[in-house]
């Protein structure tokens, strides 16, 4: 664990990663508490200072109806990181489980699962969640059931891929020929070596659920007002471009912010765990 | 070549089982709708006999299995109902709006090879210098935001603060042209009008390149990845100590064998464009399929929601096949062995 | 890097070509979906369409109140039976002449289709007395009966039924794709979520400016910042009603003239009468007394002089019959809200209330907002949702679906307070877009009753004052601010029917008639 902290802070890049998600994370559980407006979450309105350009008072400006707009983000990363972490929690015990059986057991549970992880893969990633969203109502949960849906056939192939290869390596071959149960050789034996992909996996995954996640509300899908989520502050804001365009500058540097720093951290989380591209 | 046939053949033969899955995943999720499907496919003014007489037409009154068969059927007949959005039959929808995305994504699709495999061989190149350490923040920067956040800085920067490019829409108004593909680059050049084409080209570049970005960032760093892991090879070494120049080394030697891991992700990258199309064409009111769909899905048009889903999924299909069979082509391995590749 | 240089070079070459104006055209904007067929039109967009593809028998005064014949040449009124004369020699843009079976068919599809405002024609009969006269005549007395016909577009009888086939008698296929009108302008292309292009009609037997566009091209579903861009860049002409003010106003600081048509409609914000808290009276005054009429006023002021709100004073908009006086204006009071509240039987805290806006109009969600915050003031809780327009439309259709709260912008289409009101309030009509209150109630029926009865001005006015009255006592709706359009526009169009007040038709839409707007170009 300290070798991996110190390889992590001798990559100058990956420091930054570390620095700026512990940074967000922070920002995210302790919104109540630093947040200059903690009340603007919600649909408070004060017409006095609408739509004001950033100021000693507003670091970010105020929305249309006078919320600070800093504040809001914060509260946004609080709700993004939580349905990353939910999408991702849930998503990756079924991939890997799928992925670990179809790769260790082979034959007809090989082709039918894989040809099911295949369906789901044939919809564009959005495209499914877009349509799971389009006949459940746009709420928070449905977006984490509509994300989490069309998350798990990745982490499914990922694992599949691996517990192929791993399949023919000896120490699987020793334990088949000392009689260890099939539980035992998938979970003991092959998963612990799929770990450090999918850790590295899930770190830049959760940039990647922000995406998505965001992408969703920017179409009007996910979170609905008056709670604030960073893809519906871009989409509200882009409406009163180029005027006021705080409102969409600052949420969207926001989504990138996160989202890099998720990045920079698995790009050298991969180098620690010597994960392949 | 029969290698490459066989290839062919294997890989549709898998795309039918899984567009046999597609239909019945998207036939689930549409009858997981809450409601009656009779009454939402009617819409508020239907009266009780209308949707009674709907009930039986869409054969909600028999088991579900004679449900789906019927779904496939109809959808098989290219017919895939009427849209409550247009009032008009989904099919022919789906026929005036889809060029204008294939259009786009295509375009975009372009960009991401034209940008992102030269920046990938630059930065493989000049491996752990300075190049290499541009390319990797920029791409890392691409990847990390969504398609949108892109559209909505390419639009104020360079359709506002510079109006270089214009600002929606995928063709000037005083153009008229006939509609022949519905591919707008295509149809200005069979009506003879270079100045329109131009115009299209236009109007391309912003949405273009906001759907592409990210694209070219993935492309960029698979290509690098793989570029270091050749140049490792002893070949490349050998090629070295011979003292061939550094840019032939990296065209003929490490490119080609580079290449063929990068493509299958950049197919992929390429067909998720189609999904991504979602958020750039609501940008820059783009007159396409995916537009269409934001509107329907918000509408709960059940038969266009539906016809959307299949055919972006048969795109993707059909996109990722033509990926698989240039690999094919380009992957010696494959091209010249006589027995099918598994 | 040859390939960048190329692609460069073309870009370089695209940016400097400007595209050639051969035909002066006029670029507007408008909410999805353009609906073509002239029987189901019933918003804005449709209007616009409607009123420059077909035409109507009457036409208002322009500036004044009256109608003047436009397809019709004269007309006399017995009692209930009203004959019109057709002007001679006009046809139809497919070259057929327009004919008095022509006018009863359009009235007899109009009633059969029975959508859009087919409720204004309801116990109309209408027969040809000859090629050039037809005969109406009405079940029941209906004192704004001529200006209802601005609402009753005729269609080429001959071209619908070569189109119409035996599922759809109607030829509604036929004419939600395509024009059989006498109107100034032809659709050349149609496309009802896209945009609608239009060509002047050069064979028109009215009156069309020479300097009026030679094309049309309405546009739908524009982002606010989308037209915004196009505008200050001279790419597009006029704006919809519907831009947030700031845009509105960040466009007149930019120099963009602000075109306005008259109020004769309202900001309402409907409660649904039918569902609980809101069925009883007392949890609705809570609300309408709760609302903070000072505040919405500020957010819908444009510039010192242009401003798309009024302050209400009840149910019908200052100017109208039954109007209370401009000072009695409505006004904000919390103990009162907190008093009705006190006898409302539902506790706030279970109330969970759903406001409701409509996706294509921006500043709603804002009045969502300034509702969400001001009913939390009585503790009431509430959800604000999101409601595309096609949606919304299709929600109100039973009560159940209805939003508790939905904002809506109610005109008189015909400019008589009628077709204000009876869609809205009369019990026969719940669950359209107009009326998702669901009201019952016996007193109303019969103000609206007398009001539509007449038949002098005197009775009008009585009668639409007690239903103003009832209005105020049973509080349906919370009567926002009296609404005036306004509409951010370049200067290389004139349009003085929406420009100079004398030249007004006081009917919604009608100001869109292109053949009166002049290209400066």
């Amino acid at each position: 664990m300290t070798r991996a902290l110190r390889i992590l802070a001798s990559n100058p890049l990956s420091l930054i990663g570390l620095i700026l998600v512990s940074g967000i994370v922070l920002a995210a559980l302790l919104a109540p508490w630093i947040a200059p407006f903690p009340t603007h979450n919600s649909a408070v309105i004060d017409f006095a200072h609408a739509n004001q350009a950033p100021t000693a008072r507003n670091w970010m400006g105020t929305d249309l109806v006078g919320r600070d707009i800093f504040s809001r983000i914060l509260y946004a990363y609080r709700i993004s990181l939580g349905l990353g972490i939910v999408v991702l929690v849930i998503a990756t015990p079924i991939g890997t489980v799928v992925g670990l059986l179809a790769g260790y057991l082979g034959g007809w549970t090989e082709s039918v699962l894989m040809r099911l992880v295949d369906v789901f893969l044939s919809i564009p990633p959005l495209v499914l969640a877009i349509a799971v969203l389009g006949v459940l109502e746009p709420t928070l949960t449905n977006a984490m059931i509509a994300v989490t849906v069309m998350w798990w056939p990745w982490y499914a192939r990922l694992v599949y891929s691996i517990a192929r290869s791993e399949r023919e390596e000896g120490y699987v071959l020793a334990a088949e020929v000392i009689g260890a149960p099939t539980p035992h050789i998938v979970f003991r034996e092959i998963l612990p070596n799929c770990l450090p992909a999918i850790i590295t996996k899930m770190t830049l995954d959760m940039g990647f659920v922000i995406i998505i996640a965001s992408s969703l509300s920017f179409l009007g899908l996910g979170v609905q007002p008056p709670t604030p989520d960073l893809g519906s502050m871009v989409a509200e804001g882009a409406r009163y471009l180029p005027d006021s365009l705080w409102m969409t500058v600052f949420p969207g540097l926001a989504i990138l912010l996160a989202v890099f720093g998720f990045n920079l951290l698995g790009d050298g989380l991969r180098e620690v765990l010597g994960v392949d591209e | 070549m029969s290698s490459v046939f066989r290839i062919l053949l294997r890989r549709l033969g898998i795309s039918v089982i899984v567009l046999i899955g597609v239909s019945m995943l998207i036939f689930a999720i549409a009858r997981v709708i809450p409601g009656d499907p009779a009454r939402i496919a009617l819409g508020p003014n239907a009266t009780a006999e209308q949707v009674a007489a709907i009930r039986t037409e869409m054969h909600l009154d028999e088991p579900i299995v004679a449900q789906y068969g019927h779904f496939v059927t109809d959808v098989l007949r290219g017919d895939l109902g009427t849209s409550l959005y247009t009032n008009r039959p989904v099919t022919q929808d789906i026929v005036e709006f889809l060029p204008a995305t294939l259009e786009l994504v295509i375009f975009a699709g372009l960009l991401m090879v034209a940008l992102g495999l030269p920046l990938g061989i630059l930065a493989a190149r000049h491996r752990a210098r300075w190049p290499d350490h541009v390319v990797r923040v920029l791409t890392l920067l691409t990847v990390s935001a969504p398609s949108f956040v892109w559209a909505v800085i390419l639009m104020l920067v360079f359709a506002f603060y510079l109006p270089l490019f214009p600002v929606a829409g995928r063709i000037d108004d005083s153009y008229e042209i006939a509609r022949v593909t519905g591919f707008l680059t295509v149809d200005t050049l069979i009506a003879g009008r270079f100045d329109a084409f131009l115009d299209v080209l236009h109007h391309l570049v912003l949405p273009a390149v906001a759907l592409a970005l990210s694209g070219i960032g993935q492309a960029a760093r698979l290509t690098r990845a793989n570029m270091v892991e050749t140049y490792d090879k002893p070949y490349i070494e050998m090629a070295q100590a011979y003292g061939f120049a550094p840019g032939r080394i990296a065209r003929r030697y490490a490119f080609k064998p580079s290449l063929i891991p990068s493509l299958t992700i950049i197919g992929l990258d390429f067909a998720a464009m189609l999904g991504n199309a979602f958020l750039v064409e609501a940008v820059f009111a783009w007159p396409g399929l995916s537009r269409y769909g934001v509107a329907v899905i918000l509408r709960k048009d059940l038969n266009a929601i539906m016809g959307t889903v299949l055919v972006i999924a048969l795109t993707f299909l059909i996109i990722n096949i033509i990926v698989d069979l240039l690999i094919a082509f380009l992957n010696p391995r494959i091209r010249h062995s006589t027995r099918a590749a598994t | 890097m040859t390939r960048t240089t190329l692609l460069a070079a073309t870009l370089t070459a695209a940016t400097a070509l400007t595209p050639v104006f051969a035909q002066s055209v006029l670029r507007l904007d408008e909410v999805a979906v353009g609906e073509l067929d002239p029987a189901k039109a019933s918003d804005y967009a449709d209007s616009i369409l409607m009123f420059n593809v077909y035409d109507t028998l009457v036409l208002p005064k322009q500036g004044e109140p009256g109608h003047e014949g436009h397809l019709a040449e004269s007309w006399e009124v017995d009692g209930a039976t009203y004959t019109f004369t057709l002007r001679d020699g006009i046809a139809f843009q497919s070259g057929n002449p327009l004919t008095a079976q022509d006018v009863v068919y359009s009235l007899e599809r109009m009633q059969a289709v029975g959508q859009g405002l087919s409720h204004l024609f309801g116990g109309v009969a209408a027969e040809a007395v000859d090629e050039k006269t037809v005969r109406f005549t009405l079940e029941e007395p209906y004192a704004p009966f001529v200006a209802s016909l601005v609402r009753l577009p005729i269609v080429d009888k001959a071209l619908v039924e070569q189109n119409a086939t035996e599922q759809d008698p109607w030829g509604e296929a036929f004419l939600s794709g395509n024009a059989a009108g006498t109107g100034a302008y032809r659709v050349t292309a149609h496309n009802p979520q896209a945009e609608t292009r239009m060509a002047r009609n050069e064979d028109y037997f009215g009156e069309i400016k020479d300097a009026a566009p030679d094309e049309a091209v309405l546009r739908y579903s524009l982002e606010a910042a989308t037209v915004r861009t196009l505008l200050a860049q001279g790419e597009h002409d006029i704006s919809s009603q519907w831009l947030p003010p700031e845009v509105m106003r960040a466009l007149a600081n930019d120099g963009a003239q602000l075109f306005t048509e008259s109020g004769t409609g309202a900001f309402y914000i409907k409660l649904n009468t039918a569902k609980p808290p809101l069925d009883h009276v007392n949890c609705r005054q809570a609300l309408a007394h709760a609302f903070d009429y000072g505040t919405a006023l500020q957010m819908v002021a444009i510039t010192e002089d242009v401003s798309s709100g009024s302050a209400p004073t009840g149910a019908i908009p200052v100017g109208m019959f039954g109007a209370n006086p401009a000072e009695e204006a409505l006004a904000r009071d919390m103990d009162k809200a907190r008093e009705y509240l006190a006898d409302c039987p539902t506790p706030p805290e279970d109330w969970d209330l759903e406001i409701s806006w409509i996706a294509e109009v921006p500043l709603e969600e804002r009045f969502a907002l300034l509702m969400q915050a001001n009913f939390a003031e009585l503790g009431i809780s509430s959800k604000i949702e999101t409601l595309p327009w096609a949606l919304f439309t299709e929600r109100v259709a039973s009560p159940e679906n209805t939003p508790h709260i939905s904002q809506i912008f109610v005109n008189a289409v015909t400019g008589d307070p009628d077709t204000l009101l009876y869609g809205m309030y009369h019990s026969s009509t719940p669950g359209t877009w107009q009326s998702p209150e669901y009201l019952d109630d016996a007193e109303v029926d019969a103000a609206l009753e007398a009001g539509r009865r007449g038949p002098g001005e005197q009775e009008r006015e009585e009668a639409y004052s007690a239903l103003n009255d009832r209005l105020m006592e049973l509080a349906p709706t919370i009567y926002g601010y009296d609404r005036q359009s306004v509409f951010a526009a370049s200067d290389r169009v004139s349009a003085p029917a929406l420009s100079d007040p004398s030249q007004a038709f006081g009917v919604d839409g009608m100001g869109f008639s292109f053949r009166l707007m002049e290209m400066t170009d």
